[in-house]
């Protein structure tokens, strides 16, 4: 009977013994993702990070952490150093196993309500969690410094954004005396999906010296219809490569000047498509588009 | 008119026949009734008579010419037929109702002509039912139903009337009624079979007699010569009598109580 | 049938026609409406008008007619006031189809023929396991049948979903809420075309539907080959559905509630009811169209949406009936 105590008695105490050693492991910083979770940074600089985000991957390898990474989502395909590195399936509603897997020590993940659960059993799983959201510049700027922190390269970090906020007003300061056209972002057909005032595209645009029609819209995106979109009357509409043909050849699109006009602007997806880091060239190639000449 | 030659019929994946060697014949001017108890293949009779289901042998005739090769709609316009039972999901009119006994002589467009319009004048005067003309179908009586019914059958102006228990659900005046009706139509000319399990009934009014059990005929005749008690006994397996009041004018099977066991 | 219900019935359709090319997002004086009609004046307003409203209008149109007449052929054949023009597994063979082709990335412009073949073959199955179930036609077999089939297409779609990317899992839904707002000229022509020949086979073979209401037995005793005649209006009714849905996605409720409305304003006889049926199929769905584009702007509401909404009032009616 003694024995069975005893037994109990040491089981109530593992947990928590193991936990103190754990929280020597982190420090616990006054900082909170964007989960509301407080962000602890591992005490040793992270040998094991999985990134399931492309932003936060691209970052990781701009900043010198990419033999670092062990694991990253499947939409990290694009990210030619990133192929190498294995792929660990979907960025929302992660498979945790095969994060598990990867023993990581720090996991990157994209603060949507898909990954909360996710989030919550790699955190007690005991491993450093951060979920970031990241829809515009100032966002970006403030993440980039932060995985730098985490990581260790916060040198790195700092420079990569400091560059990149310089191209950014370099490019503002080209088209600030320009005249500014009205501008449609289309981001996805069915539905029809504009981008919003929330988006870094707004934010890209406008520092390319132009004008988001939908720009009252607080959301990164949203829904909306053909019709509002006329009625908005756009002078441009700007459009990923994909959806370009089949723009010019609806009948329906037919009755929006812009582009029975022709004047579609075709950004590359690549260096737009995220707020990474390539937001100094987004910003250039969305200017040479909407300026051209203006930006060298 | 209508002849059964040694008919058999059998379901498909069924061990025995539901009809076996029926023969007998419903002639113009009489009411021919097949009467018998449950399950002795009245509803399976009337079935292949309309060709719902085939003939596996014999063969059923129309005035010489077997049914399998008249035309379906050929066959309609010759010989009515009024079900056991109809429910209408949606209501319509009487005179709507009566109008569609003229389907099988409708042309390819299917629409009604002059003629049409006074074949079903015609078999509502004779089903005494013109009154009745703008009223819903839902909204009339059990006896009134019945006579719309037959008033629709007339519509198709064929010889031959078959009913599958034409008075299943009607109280006595309303039996009485539709039967001195069907009566009339058979002195009119007409070829009238009915299928009842009310022997009482029919043997006042039938010409003929046919009694089946289990599939085969077990005697054809008038009513007199029909029931006689051994037979009815062995038929319908219950101890009885028949009577015949002169009043009434035909025999009737009574059935007695059953005896206390000791 | 009163010739005035049928001028009152064109008329309604044509005042909700009026509506729907009338009220939009954008705000147009009528005299620009009409010259854009005709073709004339400012050539963004005709844009509007001529490829944007018109042809949703007339999709909408077409659409709501196809619903129309194959709800009251099949309520007819089947004797059930609950019968509708999805029941053959229409509607998740053709959501099978629709998935299908946005999962594996195929265009935008072949959404439409992926989910009438699906729709099709979804028919063709039903038809299939009723044979072999042994049926001749008899419509119980066959309802069965169909609910077999729809209830194989949901787990396909659900397993396709599962397994999609997220862009491919809102097309889909996206899709499947219904809309006739992607409506161009040459799909409206084709539904159009279907209409014509289905719709116009199963008003023919009106007085048919007229027979098969009293029964199987009482059909069959007036010469009508009942099982051929219940398969040809299953058949057509389901192709005619199939169309729709291939041009709109899922609109459900306006097969099932327009054939009632049409019978309540006194019309029974099943040629005069299919034409009825179309014209009040299309009013209704031009206008459920139009209270989707007006309820929540600048956005719409999905037409499937609003036709949903629809079934409410009409299901509590019919139970405080039968109560």
């Amino acid at each position: 009977m003694f024995r069975s105590i005893a037994f109990a008695l040491l089981a109530s105490v593992a947990p928590v013994a193991c936990r103190q050693a754990e929280s020597s492991r982190h420090v616990d910083t006054a900082l909170r993702d964007d989960f509301g979770a407080s962000i602890r940074i591992p005490a040793t600089p992270p040998q094991r990070i999985v990134s399931l985000n492309p932003a936060t991957t691209e970052i990781l390898f701009a900043i010198g952490a990419g033999p670092r990474v062990v694991g990253r989502s499947q939409y990290d395909e694009f990210l030619k150093p990133a192929r190498a590195v294995p792929n660990l399936g979907p960025a929302l509603r992660p498979n945790v196993e095969a994060i598990l897997g990867a023993h990581p020590d720090l996991v990157l993940l994209h603060a949507g309500a898909e990954n909360e659960a996710a989030a919550g059993r790699l955190r007690q799983a005991g491993i450093a969690v951060v979920a970031l959201r990241i829809d515009r510049i100032e966002q970006f700027e403030r993440d980039a410094r932060l995985i730098g922190r985490l990581t260790r390269d916060s040198v790195p970090a700092t420079i990569l954004v400091d560059t990149i906020a310089a191209t950014l007003a370099r490019v503002r300061a080209a088209t600030a005396g320009m005249p500014r056209p009205t501008v449609f972002m289309h981001a996805w057909e069915r539905p029809l999906i504009a981008i919003g005032g929330g988006s870094f595209l707004n934010q890209l645009v406008d520092i390319a010296g132009a004008r988001n029609v939908y720009e009252d819209l607080p959301q990164p995106s949203a829904v909306v219809t053909l019709e509002d979109v006329i009625r908005r009357n756009p002078d441009y509409v700007m459009v990923s490569p994909a959806a370009a043909p089949a723009l010019r050849s609806s009948e329906r699109w037919q009755a929006l000047p812009a582009v029975r006009a022709g004047r579609l602007l075709i950004y590359d997806t690549l260096v737009v498509g995220r707020p990474s880091v390539t937001l100094g060239e987004g910003a250039v190639s969305l200017a040479r588009l909407l300026h051209p000449g203006s930006v060298h | 008119m209508i002849d059964f030659r040694d008919v058999a019929v059998r379901y498909p994946n069924a061990e025995q026949d539901a009809l076996s060697g029926v023969s007998f014949t419903a002639a113009r001017g009489s009411i021919t009734a097949v009467v018998g108890p449950n399950g002795s293949g009245k509803s399976t009779l009337v079935r292949a008579l309309i060709g719902r289901m085939a003939v596996s042998r014999g063969s059923i005739q129309l005035d010489g010419q077997p049914v399998d090769e008249i035309p379906r709609h050929i066959r309609a316009q010759r010989i009515a037929f009024v079900t056991q039972r109809e429910e209408l999901a949606f209501p319509v009119l009487v005179n709507e109702y009566v109008a569609l006994g003229r389907f099988p002589r409708l042309g390819l467009w299917r629409v009604a002509d002059e003629q049409d319009r006074l074949a079903i004048g015609k078999a509502m005067a004779e089903a005494g039912i013109e009154s009745l003309r703008s009223r819903r179908l839902d909204a009339l009586s059990g006896g009134e139903w019945q006579r719309v019914r037959l008033a629709r059958a007339l519509a198709q102006g064929g010889d031959a009337l078959v009913l599958d228990e034409p008075t299943a659900f009607l109280d006595v005046a309303h039996e009485m009624g539709v039967f001195e009706l069907l009566d009339r139509l058979a002195r009119g000319g007409r070829a009238v079979m009915l299928v009842s399990h009310q022997l009482n009934l029919v043997a006042r009014f039938a010409a003929t007699l046919v009694l089946l059990r289990q599939g085969a005929v077990v005697a054809t005749g008038s009513p007199g010569e029909v029931m006689q008690a051994t037979t009815l006994e062995r038929v319908y397996d219950w101890p009885l009598v028949v009577t015949n009041d002169p009043l009434v004018g035909a025999p009737a099977l009574v059935p007695l109580r059953a005896r206390p066991t000791d | 049938m009163s010739p005035w219900r049928w001028l009152l019935l064109v008329l309604l359709l044509f005042a909700a026609c009026v509506a729907g090319t009338v009220i939009g997002t954008i705000r147009l004086p009528l005299s620009v409406i009409w010259d854009g009609v005709r073709g004339v004046g400012d050539p963004n307003s005709m844009m509007v008008i001529r490829n944007l409203r018109l042809p949703r209008v007339s999709l909408a149109v077409l659409v709501g007619a196809g619903l129309g007449v194959s709800g009251a052929a099949l309520q007819g054949t089947m004797r059930n006031p609950l019968a509708e023009p999805y029941l053959l597994g229409v509607s998740g063979g053709a959501a099978v189809g629709a998935v299908m082709a946005t999962s594996l990335g195929i265009g935008a412009a072949l959404l439409p023929l992926a989910a009438f073949v699906g729709a099709i073959v979804a028919v063709l199955a039903a038809f299939f396991v009723a044979h072999a179930a042994g049926s001749r036609g008899d419509p119980r077999v066959l309802l069965m049948a169909g609910v077999v089939v729809g209830a194989f297409a949901n787990a396909a779609i659900m397993v396709l979903l599962a397994n999609a990317e997220p862009n491919a899992v809102r097309n889909a839904l996206w899709w499947m809420m219904g809309s006739v707002g992607e409506a161009t000229w040459s799909q409206t022509g084709w539904l159009a075309l279907y209409l014509l020949i289905g719709g116009g086979a199963l008003v023919v073979v009106g007085r048919e539907i007229d027979v098969l209401a009293l029964g199987e037995e009482a059909a069959a005793g007036l010469g009508l080959d009942v099982d051929t005649a219940i398969r040809r209006v299953f058949l057509v009714a389901s192709l005619v559905a199939a169309a729709t849905v291939a041009a709109a996605g899922l609109v459900g409720f306006v097969g099932l509630v327009v054939p009632h409305i049409v019978r309540a304003a006194g019309i029974r006889r099943h040629r005069a009811l299919l034409i009825g049926s179309a014209l009040a199929g299309a009013t209704l769905v031009v206008c459920a169209d139009l209270l989707g584009r007006v309820l929540r702007p600048p956005a719409e509401l999905p037409l499937g949406a609003v036709t949903a909404l629809i079934g409410v009032p009409f299901f509590l009616a019919k139970l405080r009936r039968l109560t």
